[in-house]
């Protein structure tokens, strides 16, 4: 017996380890670009215009001078006046390394494109490679044009490019700023080093399963071993709880299962009637942004609510037999997590139904599932506990989580806050969460590195916090149950 | 075994019970917040070995359930230690842990489970435990359809036919039918002669007598006498009348 259980962790030990590396390998392949760039921030020459600077000849050259301040230059934006006509002809546009007057990139805009006293956005074919902080240039030449049908750019004669710049026309400099805005994307460091931080994390692991066998051969006690081995103990107790509670769920109604697959659906449908004219121009695709929300918040709401009541609900097993008290919150969030993943083929659906790209980066969508179960289960440690002492919690969740639903963005965009109050969703566990899954579904992308790293702050900060609070009271449950 | 060493067991007892937030805070201000001390155990120690039948007697309110939660580790004791090694299976109230609306074949393997055995073992045992209960045909129906007497006889069932190491019993040898009472209480003594160790709660005089090796008698949470079954048992007797 002893002999067989050495070799099941040093087996499982090296299954983690082949995991850890297969997964690694996928990642880099999906996560791609994302992993390596960030956007950028759009850098605006200046919030006012003051008056054109007249028709653009054919042999003038217009001219506005920046520091760059992102890694790559990726798009373009000027305040074009076409006069409200149908101008003929194409302009030139191009970025210049001041230093040596290389042209890095150029692209060609039809006029009639343009747009009239607006921002018309210019992205290049690939991103231009640039230095932080050297003057580039952007020029803009409209080669064939005729007189009465060319195109002019707006500039601010009271203001200069933030960080430096100028803009000159036929190379004689002029006062103000040309209204432009430039974007790109910064390279981070997780790119660079994703290997090595890949092998870095991979060596530690290792580590720590050979420490793991080691102890497990001496027979000293660790907590690494003593999780592994209550978790198998109680692996099958978890496992009976966890069927208990799906199978009594839906035990006496006629659609059973079907239930979980329907809810989501209909409170979409619901939504989708109700919002789709108040948001559905600032969001595209917005029956897949909603589902989406809907699916993760109603989990949300359905595992908090009902591991709030698991230590309470089941008070006379708790007092008549021994059992981990953990094992109650953690049973009723993992048979949520059953619904789901149910829920999820209603979301897969619609998502066919819209015709949203299934892409690979799909794969992604674990992580976030893992992060908020972990955040769920954590959540129903502190409620549970504190739904022992004070029987008031049961109500006081219904208002909070209801207030939760509208301070999540879930049925309207995030754009509904100013840029500046951004911060009270990123303090919004949920909101990550969402966040990150809506960017692989609607996107088909990997989010960008940080994501990952909040989602894990705001999934296991609160487990920790909700296992600690949850270990310190567990004494005292039987004493008010 | 079990080792309990100055084992006390104290509870605090408000006058009014205070679950929700409003009442707490209100008493908290008012400075009403008053406990009464309760010692339900005070310094009690005993050593059980191996396969002893012990039994456990006192008057009503003497902390002998107290005592079995308290080994059973349901209870953590305000101070002392007690160290026990071996499987547990408490009997302080039968059926714990049902659910009704799961058949008599689910509720095996969930009750099995909240026991702390092994899919295996549950497995192996699942028809001895049918056989045992006398349930038959009505093992797939909800248990809420049946009778309290069938409840016991599976609870009973699943409790004793899996050998525990450790059984703690409180005054559950009434079980079902006539029938059936003989057939637990044979099964219990086969169990106590087998190898495991048994603590038994009862207020019969004359069961403790006949079936345990040694007694403990509680009174007022503090042992008065501990020993030779026969002799303690005839000391509470004249104690008592």
């Amino acid at each position: 017996m002893k002999q067989k259980k050495k070799v099941t962790i040093a087996q499982g030990c090296a299954l983690v380890i082949v995991i850890y590396s297969i997964l690694a390998v996928c990642f880099y392949f999906i996560g791609g670009e994302q992993l390596k760039y960030t956007p950028s921030q759009e850098y605006k020459a200046t919030e006012k215009s003051t008056t054109t600077i007249g028709e653009i000849r054919r042999n003038m050259t217009v001219m506005q001078t920046f520091i760059a301040q992102t890694d790559e230059v990726q798009r373009v934006s000027l305040l074009f006046a076409t006069g409200g006509k149908q101008n003929p002809g194409v302009a030139l546009i191009r970025i210049l390394n001041m230093a040596n007057g290389k042209v890095l990139a150029q692209k060609n805009v039809v006029l009639s494109s343009l747009a009239n006293n607006a921002y018309t956005s210019i992205g290049f074919d690939q991103p231009v490679k640039v230095n932080k902080g050297e003057t580039l240039g952007l020029t803009l030449n409209v080669p064939n044009s005729e007189e009465g049908k060319t195109i002019s750019v707006w500039f601010d004669a009271g203001n200069t490019f933030q960080g430096g710049g100028a803009w000159f026309l036929n190379g004689v400099k002029q006062q103000g700023t040309l209204c432009i805005i430039y974007s790109g994307r910064d390279k981070i460091l997780f790119g660079d080093y994703y290997w090595d931080l890949v092998i870095g994390l991979g060596i530690l692991l290792a580590i720590y399963c050979i420490n793991l066998v080691v102890k497990q051969k001496k027979g000293k006690r660790s907590f690494g071993l003593n999780l592994i081995a209550t978790f198998l103990k109680y692996r099958f107790l978890l496992h009976q709880l966890v069927s208990r509670d799906f199978k009594t769920k839906y035990k006496r109604s006629v659609l059973g299962v079907f239930w979980s697959f329907l809810n989501p659906l209909l409170s979409m449908t619901v939504q989708y009637v109700v919002f789709s004219t108040l948001f559905k121009s600032n969001i595209s695709n917005f029956a897949v942004y909603l589902l989406t929300g809907i699916v993760f918040f109603n989990f949300f709401s359905e595992a908090t609510g009902m591991g709030l009541g698991s230590i309470v609900g089941n008070a006379s097993l708790i007092t008549k037999v021994y059992i981990p008290k953990y094992i109650f919150p953690v049973s009723r969030v993992l048979s949520s997590v059953i619904n789901l993943l149910i829920s999820i083929i209603p979301l897969i659906i619609v998502m066919m139904i819209t015709r949203t790209p299934i892409t690979p980066a799909l794969l992604l969508l674990p992580f976030s599932i893992v992060c908020i179960i972990a955040f769920c289960i954590g959540m129903s440690f502190l409620l549970s506990s504190a739904m022992v002492f004070f029987r008031d919690m049961q109500f006081l969740w219904n208002v909070v989580s209801m207030l939760w639903v509208y301070a999540t963005p879930i049925f309207y965009p995030e754009s509904i806050l100013p840029q500046k109050y951004i911060f009270i969703f990123k303090l919004n566990p949920l909101y990550h969460f969402i966040r990150f899954a809506r960017t692989i579904i609607l996107n088909g992308v990997s989010p960008e590195p940080k994501a990952y790293l909040f989602c894990l702050i705001a999934g296991f900060l609160p487990l920790v916090i909700g296992a600690i609070v949850f270990k310190r009271t567990q004494n005292k449950f039987i004493l008010n149950l | 075994m079990i080792k309990a060493e100055h084992i006390s067991m104290e509870f605090k007892i408000t006058h009014d019970r205070i679950n929700s937030l409003k009442e707490y805070l209100v008493t908290r201000l008012r400075g009403k917040l008053e406990y009464e001390e309760f010692w339900a155990l005070k310094d009690v120690s005993f050593e059980v070995q191996k396969g002893e039948v012990i039994g456990i007697i006192g008057r009503n309110g003497a902390g002998k359930s107290t005592l079995l939660k308290v080994i059973s580790g349901i209870l953590k004791p305000s101070k002392g230690e007690i160290m026990v090694s071996g499987n547990i299976v408490p009997m302080l109230e039968l059926g714990a842990g049902f659910d009704s609306d799961l058949s008599g074949r689910e509720n095996i393997f969930l009750n099995g489970s909240i026991l702390g055995y092994s899919e295996r073992y549950l497995r192996d045992k699942y028809n001895e435990i049918v056989q045992f209960s006398e349930l038959k045909e009505f093992i797939d129906v909800p248990i809420r359809n049946y009778s309290s007497g069938m409840l016991m006889r599976l609870a009973f069932s699943i409790a004793t036919v899996i050998e525990p190491e450790i059984l703690i019993v409180d005054e559950i040898l009434s079980v079902g039918d006539e029938a059936f009472q003989r057939k637990s209480r044979a099964r219990m003594l086969e169990l106590m002669g087998g190898g495991t160790t048994v603590l038994f709660v009862s207020h019969s005089i004359e069961q403790i007598k006949e079936m345990c090796d040694r007694v403990i008698w509680l009174d007022y949470g503090q042992v008065k006498m501990i020993g030779d079954s026969k002799e303690i048992c005839e000391h509470y007797q004249n104690y008592m009348s």
